[in-house]
């Protein structure tokens, strides 16, 4: 396996100007959708089969009466350890050599099973194509030696590709100066890699609690539920069928004996 | 902001159907191997059910992708930890058995009884699975309401027992079947299966606590509460323990438990799928 690669969206340096978001929509050839009034200026509302950037425009009056903005591009993270990944039914959702995570779309065959997995939402369904989409992570550009089109599109430099580890090492500077400089909540979201899923590839500094941004606060593997609900199965299944042995149970006659059904 | 994946109504029958057919075979299963001579028609009508329901099933499951073709692409993998690969391989599983159990109980020889009744043993492990596992399947998500308890499993389980002893039972009644012993066993299997599915749905409502909104209040509540809780399972039991002898009654009290594990299914999916 390749170096892992990732996405670094440092909020703090995010001007809300969407190029990300359109450069997603052309480099990826996503059509438009028909826009949707959500209460600010964020469009959409949330991921869409066609919509893998989205920079979320969160407003939070002040103490003063002002409105601060938060703005924060938003997209698939790539987990370490991914729902989605592990719910496909087909192989079709798989990981690249660089620890991305891609759909084959051939491969897909529309069962959605993945997009109730994502912990974040981003899984969508193209009901025109009958299968599952969500970021490539730009699977052809990075195999290209090209960065993700939405890195490569931010101005300011909030969207950074590359290395994962040298990404982290430069994201925990940052998240450090944040704090020197008063932004107290500043915080890396998805860095860690023991306990976030296994690390997000696509990774976060944010300005305020997780939940601000829609994220849940620990994400969890939806299939750490498979083993425990298995063997509480295994116990009804029981329950079941002694139950159904004492009601169909012959007393006073040897199992099975004289039956020519 | 999570996602639901719009499974429609396909999906809510094919979980019906699969409790049914998972039941009804393990039903006639256990009837083969503990029961007597009496309780033929009980076994015939549970394999045979078992038959056409789980070719259903497999229909539905295949129409629901859209493009028929594409579950060919299930067939490349196999997952023994992800409920919807393994769970798309056990029907084909679970409906070779009740094909063969099928065919075998066409033969009254010795030997064909004797292998019938192997045959149904490891089959009966395969209609536990397909009874259970979509309970599996729907708490294996990131959607709260379907994850947050983990007795999704074992509720499916026991409602796929109890709408399958439901079915048969019906089946006896419609076919005249219904003066035997039996029907009178086959009763009380379902009152079992029906006291456990009520002591599992309260535990699982406790255990969902506050993510149980999505159906203990709000538009599907009453279809919760009335069509499930107490036309679905408390009237069945109280018709069972009061007016057992009356068999129009018990086949109306088997309907209701039929619509009950429907009501099941259709409410914990649909509730939080716009």
């Amino acid at each position: 396996m390749a170096r892992t690669l990732a996405m670094f969206t440092d909020i703090s340096l995010c001007i809300g100007c969407r190029a990300c978001q359109v450069a997603c929509k052309q480099w990826n050839e996503l059509p438009m959708e028909d826009p949707e009034w959500t209460g600010t200026y964020q469009n959409h509302a949330h991921f869409t089969d066609k919509t893998y950037r989205l920079v979320r425009f969160v407003e939070k009056p002040q103490a003063d009466g002002r409105l601060q903005w938060d703005l924060m591009s938003d997209v698939c993270k790539h987990c370490a350890q991914a729902g989605c990944l592990e719910a496909c039914p087909t192989g079709a959702i798989y990981r690249t050599e660089y620890g991305t995570v891609n759909i084959n779309q051939d491969a897909c065959n529309g069962c959605r099973y993945c997009v109730s997995s994502c912990p974040f939402g981003v899984v969508a369904f193209n009901h025109d194509t009958g299968r599952a989409s969500k970021c490539t992570f730009c699977n052809d550009r990075i195999h290209n030696g090209l960065g993700p089109a939405c890195a490569k599109a931010c101005p300011t430099e909030s969207i950074q590709f590359g290395f994962r580890d040298e990404l982290v090492a430069k994201a925990e500077k940052r998240v450090a100066k944040l704090k020197e400089m008063g932004y107290k909540e500043a915080r890396l979201y998805g860095a860690d890699s023991n306990d976030f899923l296994g690390g997000l590839n696509a990774f976060f500094l944010l300005l305020d609690k997780p939940g601000t941004y829609n994220l849940p606060d620990k994400p969890k593997l939806p299939q750490r539920n498979v083993f425990v609900d298995s063997l509480l199965s295994v116990g009804s299944a029981v329950l079941v069928g002694l139950g159904a042995i004492v009601a169909f149970r012959e007393r006073g006659q040897g199992k099975g004996g004289g039956d020519n059904a | 902001m999570l996602k639901t994946p719009d499974w429609g109504m396909m999906i809510v029958f094919y979980f019906f159907l699969g409790g049914i057919a998972g039941g009804s075979y393990f039903t006639a299963a256990i009837a083969d191997n503990f029961g007597g001579p009496r309780d033929r028609q009980v076994i015939r009508l549970g394999y045979w059910l078992s038959l056409p329901l789980v070719l259903i099933c497999g229909i539905l499951l295949i129409a629901d992708l859209g493009v028929p073709a594409r579950f060919l692409n299930m067939l490349f993998t196999f997952k023994f930890w992800d409920p919807m690969s393994i769970g798309a391989w056990m029907v084909g599983v679970f409906g070779l058995f009740s094909f063969l159990s099928c065919v075998l109980s066409l033969s009254s020889s010795e030997a064909m009884v004797t292998l019938r009744r192997k045959v149904s043993l490891v089959g009966t492990l395969a209609g536990f699975f397909l009874a259970s596992y979509t309970g599996v399947l729907l708490s294996a998500t990131a959607l709260p309401f379907w994850s947050e308890a983990r007795l999704m499993g074992a509720l499916f389980l026991a409602s796929g027992a109890s709408t399958g002893m439901a079915a048969i039972s019906l089946l006896l009644f419609l076919s005249g079947g219904s003066t035997g012993e039996a029907w009178g066993k086959v009763k009380r299997a379902d009152r079992y299966s029906m006291i456990l599915e009520l002591v599992i749905l309260a535990v699982f409502l406790g255990l969902l606590g506050s993510a149980a909104a999505p159906i203990i209040q709000g538009q599907f509540a009453p279809l919760f509460w009335g069509g499930l809780v107490v036309a679905g399972l408390v009237v069945p039991l109280v018709l069972d323990f009061v007016g057992s002898k009356a068999k129009t009654l018990v086949a109306l009290s088997a309907i209701l438990v039929l619509a009950g594990g429907f009501i099941l299914r259709y409410v914990l999916l649909m509730s939080i799928q716009a």
